[in-house]
């Protein structure tokens, strides 16, 4: 019975490492890469500690101009979701019992509709009625922040909604009743007391909804226009072609969640804390052994500790320098491949000379082969300059083997990827030698 | 703060759909007293209260607060406050926010709140107290602040829907004192619902025992336990020995009850059911527990009955005695210890005589359920 | 009469506010543009001018496109985009299913535990990549799984494989990365609904001497239906409408039918035919998730909890 609950125990903490490796992992080793640079997105082969991609990131119009239109539309989507949600959820609970199925099952629907279908669908729609209105085809209603609000708003009225509904359930109608009893109004009952009730849950989905439409990727696609939010750029970036400036925001993104997700943790902690102890959080928090703050609360300790890294992270930007370690890892590599290419020669060489022993025939089949390594040695010296080199390391394996023999544009036609791929592991071998 | 002001329920019928909750109630109750509905879960009390303070319209009938018909006005037009069972303090608001919301709803100055919470803390023995949250309070304290909340707005009737079965029992006993205390010193006129009897007994005025959608009886405690119109209401309030049988005499005012198994037995024809017991008909005779006594002597005038003890236990002020009559009749007996009182072996045989007068008949009719 | 009683609740300025912000939402941001797509479905490709115009008519033939291919088409019907239709859903599905296994342990495990410190990191954690922006998540799969990703890297150091596999190709990166990005989805309706759940239950049928399996299958799993329906019905919905992962995880080869509809569109710029072409897969998603429902008996009031 022990040996079994102790197998279980084991094969649970398994289970969950791996999963959380799944969840978590990709976006370390992205992060990772920010820091590497290399010209691609990777961790191996590790060049050196570079923090280059970050002013390359802020530099980058389109990544700020993207970002520009995501905060607008983001802030329009909140303000027009959150109050469709509200209004929603206060309309389905007074409408007539009967209707209420069928009210609800419409205004959930958003959220099971394909992103696709809504971009189209409203797309196509506020095209119509622009023209059915006589306006210009660059009117507002196909402006493309506009129709990205709309297209949005449409299912993160959904999630407004849906937190709405959830907190109405913990209200008790009874403290209405006692503010009417009191001879308050409807509204005035309705403003102070239910309103200030949902607060909570207006800033929740507020939160949700900027996230939601910040992140949105589906129903933009089709609404933008000209004024391509965030993750549309993004997108068209990692479709052609990516460079590690992605991995910097995404670094930069994934230290925001963090800092705000343990904030969030260590305020309702101590909230929490104060709850339990009956008291006020004045009262709760004063007078202990430990900064107050981190008293019995294992997330304000991470945050400190997140806080203070970030700082120092920030600061050893400022001062570090990767030149000097580039330096020395081209120095380094440089060595590496002069020993490459000499085995490699070595190699062809010895091939030569053995195909020249087997036959003529099969010499001339080589030929091409030869052919191709010979304008590599030949142009070595001229062509290997830092530029080239910096440019062709970080890439795939496949054009890293390019890269050991630089000049891509001098031989680029010749290697081609027949003969690129037996290239390849003699040049790994040569490697790690 | 005015006082004195009545409030008559007339021909009140309130209706959800096709359900009877309340069947032609009429009630009329004082200025200024302390009047309680007491019945089961289900019998249709808080409805009533829900009328009167204007959460819902009844189907037919009137209600008059002062002489004024109020069926029509809502509940922020009423001159009722309404004390909910599970308090309803609004839990963002400061203690003293609390208290003065029906100030603020009327415009006051943030002053003038001040000064009143001030005042009304100090009367519920809360000073300093004004500036916490609800949720800081402890039961007993809530329970101050909504009385405190529903004074603040100054009405002529207080309505209190069972506001103590959340408290403890000893903090419970505790509240019915102070309840009573505050309702003397403000002098309007409290409305209190509740399915316990205790509290009912201990506070009110006068009482009405509801039944199933209907007022049963309406008197003081004392008629009520000693003098109940119907056997609901005898069987519903205190302990009482339920005879069955027939009645085969009445003269001034006692019956004689041809009973199964425990003979012929005489009692006092309730005051609610005079006039409505006639010669054959079924009628209900009810004894309770510490009306009986025990003695030696064996008489038949239709007073006394022979038991055997089952069973006896020690509480204190009394013993209980647990006897059984013939054919298995159950009956208990309280014997009031004055010191010379003792236990009783199983097995005794004893002769059980009571007072006619301290018995009643009421027409055979509804029990209440266990 | 209702409405008198609702503006008597509202007040005039709120209700008429909460009565107009409802009555947009519902009838000009879902049902109208919805149903106007559904119309347009049924209009040939015209120039916006001639919209509405003579040449304007009323037609099957987008829908027929789909089913039969260009007019003159060999094979008699569209072999290609049907394809991608069929392996569109089953690909949902399958990541459905993936995600139910992998995720149901968890929501277990995190629901039924007493929420220490260490259970609400690891919420913590759960949340923090779905703030992630999805184009981020889906790049970080493209860098394990690339021709030279961490993942080829790595199996070729210790030998496993000699040359990088194309992970990309073998749509290995596209099912990973989709079901990655709903993860989240499958996870919390199925902890809300498992952390109701009492313990004592548990602890009663284990008490009663039935094995860990016996308790989830009669009552763990009954409980959470609701939860599982909620969870797959929203991986299922959103893997099946995914356009991101696809475009950017998806090999080659292998479209999703999102992109199709996409390529229509943009490419295409013929409205018509990708609105067709959106009818159908949401038609199609519809019909699946609404019979999975009705075979599980699960009722719609229940999805979003």
């Amino acid at each position: 019975m022990k040996s079994e609950s102790l197998l279980i125990r084991i094969g649970l903490a398994l289970y969950l490492i791996m999963f959380f490796t799944y969840l978590i992992g990709p976006l370390i080793l992205m992060s990772i890469t920010a820091f590497n640079s290399a010209a691609f997105p990777q961790i191996t082969p590790w060049e050196v500690l570079s923090f280059e991609w970050f002013p390359k990131l802020f530099n980058d119009d389109r990544i700020i101009n993207g970002l520009k239109y995501s905060l607008i539309v983001g802030f329009f989507t909140v303000i027009l979701s959150v109050s469709m949600g509200l209004a929603g959820a206060l309309i389905l609970t007074q409408i007539w019992p009967k209707m209420r199925a069928t009210y609800y099952t419409i205004i959930i629907a958003p959220i099971l509709v394909p992103g696709v279908v809504i971009g189209i669908s409203t797309l196509v729609f506020w095209a119509r009625i622009n023209t059915m209105l006589g306006l210009e085809p660059d009117s507002f209603l196909a402006n493309g922040i506009f129709l990205t609000v709309l297209g949005q708003s449409t299912f993160i009225a959904s999630y407004c909604m849906l937190v709405f509904v959830a907190r109405m359930q913990r209200y008790d109608t009874g403290l209405t009743e006692a503010a009417l009893d009191l001879g308050a109004s409807h509204v005035k009952a309705f403003r102070r007391i239910q309103l200030p009730f949902l607060m909570p849950a207006m800033a929740s989905s507020a939160v949700l909804a900027f996230l939601a439409s910040f992140e949105n990727y589906n129903t933009t696609i089709f609404t933008h226009q000209k004024f391509a939010t965030l993750t549309i750029v993004l997108s068209q970036k990692v479709r052609y072609g990516i460079d590690p400036s992605i991995s910097a925001l995404a670094f930069i993104i994934v230290c925001l969640t963090v800092f705000f997700a343990l904030l969030n943790e260590v305020l309702n902690r101590r909230k929490q804390l104060a709850v339990a102890n009956g008291a006020p959080v004045e009262a709760v928090t004063k007078g202990f052994k430990l900064p107050r703050f981190f008293s019995g609360n294992p997330a304000a300790i991470m945050f400190a500790v997140f806080v203070v890294g970030a700082i120092a992270v920030i600061t050893f930007a400022q001062v570090y320098d990767p030149e000097p370690a580039k330096q020395v890892f081209k120095e380094d590599k440089r060595a590496k491949q002069k020993i490459a290419i000499e085995v490699m020669q070595q190699k062809a060489l010895d091939q030569q000379r053995e195909k020249q022993m087997k036959g003529p025939k099969i010499f001339e089949s080589t030929d091409k082969k030869k052919s191709g390594e010979n304008p590599g040695q030949e142009t070595f010296g001229s062509v290997f300059k830092t530029d080239n080199l910096e440019e062709a390391a970080g890439t795939t394996n496949k054009t890293e083997a390019v890269g050991k023999n630089p000049g891509k544009s001098a031989f680029g036609s010749i290697w081609k990827s027949g003969n690129l791929d037996e290239i390849a592991p003699k040049d790994e071998k040569g490697e790690s030698n | 703060m005015s006082s004195g002001v009545d409030v008559d329920l007339k021909n009140l019928w309130i209706k959800f759909g096709d359900f009877v909750a309340v069947r032609d109630a009429n009630v009329h109750i004082n200025g200024g007293d302390f009047f309680s509905f007491l019945g089961g879960s289900g019998c249709g009390k808080t409805t009533i209260l829900r009328a009167v303070s204007g959460f819902l319209d009844p189907a037919e009938g009137e209600i008059l607060i002062g002489g004024n018909n109020m069926v029509g006005k809502g509940p922020n037009e009423r001159p009722t406050a309404l004390i909910f069972q599970n308090l309803a303090l609004f839990p963002l608001m400061t203690v003293w926010e609390n208290i003065t919301f029906s100030l603020e709803v009327a415009g006051a100055t943030l002053g003038e709140r001040r000064k009143r919470a001030d005042e009304l803390l100090d009367m519920i023995a809360l000073p300093d107290q004004g500036n916490k949250l609800p949720s800081q309070l402890s039961g007993g304290q809530k329970q101050r602040v909504a009385i405190a909340r529903a004074l603040c707005a100054e009405p002529d009737v207080l309505l209190l829907d069972e506001p103590l079965s959340a408290l403890d029992l000893k903090l419970r006993h505790h509240m019915r004192a102070e309840l009573r205390e505050i309702q003397q010193r403000v002098g309007i006129t409290f409305i209190y619902i509740t399915h316990d009897q205790g509290e009912a007994l201990t506070m009110s005025d006068n009482i009405a025992v509801m039944r199933t959608a209907v007022i049963d009886q309406i008197a003081d405690g004392k008629s009520i336990y000693d003098d109940p119109s119907t056997s609901f209401v005898a069987s519903f309030v205190g302990t009482n020995n339920l005879f069955r049988g027939k009645v085969t005499d009445i003269s001034e005012g006692i019956a004689t009850i041809d009973t199964n198994r425990s003979g012929t037995l005489r009692a006092r024809v309730s005051t609610g059911a005079t006039g409505k017991l006639g010669v054959g008909d079924d009628a209900m005779m009810f004894i309770r527990p510490e009306a009986f006594s025990i003695v030696d002597q064996k008489t038949e005038t239709g007073t006394q009955i022979a038991a055997n003890v089952q069973r006896s236990e020690f509480e204190g002020t009394s013993y209980n005695v647990y006897t059984e009559g013939n054919g298995g009749k159950e009956i208990s007996v309280s014997v009031t210890n004055r010191g010379d009182a003792h236990m009783y072996d199983s097995g005794a045989a004893l002769n059980l005589e009571f007072d006619p007068q301290r018995a009643v008949v009421v027409p055979a009719g509804e029990l209440a359920s266990e | 009469m209702i409405l008198k009683e609702y503006f008597k609740t509202n007040g005039l300025m709120m209700g008429w506010i909460l009565l107009g912000l409802t009555f947009f939402w519902i009838v000009m941001l879902i049902v109208l543009p919805q149903l106007y797509m559904f119309e347009l479905s049924f209009h040939p490709h015209l120039p916006p001018p001639e919209m509405g115009g003579p040449n304007d008519y009323l037609t099957l033939e987008n829908y027929k496109y789909l089913a039969f291919g260009a007019e003159g088409n060999p094979d008699g019907y569209n072999k290609v985009d049907l394809a991608v239709f069929i392996r569109t859903l089953t690909a949902a599905a399958f990541v459905t299913v993936v995600d139910l296994l992998l995720c149901y342990p968890i929501a277990y495990y995190l629901g039924q535990s007493t929420g220490g410190g260490f259970v609400r990191l690891l919420v913590l954690l759960l949340i923090i990549p779905y703030w992630i922006n999805e184009i981020l998540r889906a790049f970080a799969f493209k860098i394990i799984f690339g021709d030279s990703g961490v993942l080829n890297e790595f199996l070729m150091f210790f030998a496993v494989i000699d040359g990088p596999i194309d992970f990309i190709r073998a749509n290995v990166a596209l099912y990973a990365g989709l079901g990655y990005a709903y993860i989240l989805l499958m996870i919390f309706p199925m902890y809300n609904v498992i952390e109701s759940l009492d313990r004592n239950q548990i602890e009663a049928a284990r008490d009663m001497g039935a094995p860990w399996w016996m308790i989830h299958k009669r009552i763990v799993i009954p409980y959470a239906k609701p939860g599982i329906s909620s969870g797959c019905t929203m991986v299922f919905m959103l893997s099946a409408g995914a356009l991101a992962a696809p475009q950017i995880l998806g090999g080659p080869s292998s479209l999703w039918f999102t992109q199709l509809v996409y390529q229509w569109f943009n490419t295409g710029g013929n409205w018509p035919q990708a609105a067709a072409y959106a009818i159908v897969l949401l038609v199609a998603c519809l019909i699946i998730v609404l019979s999975v429902m009705k075979l599980f008996k699960v009722n719609m009031g229940d999805i979003g909890k």
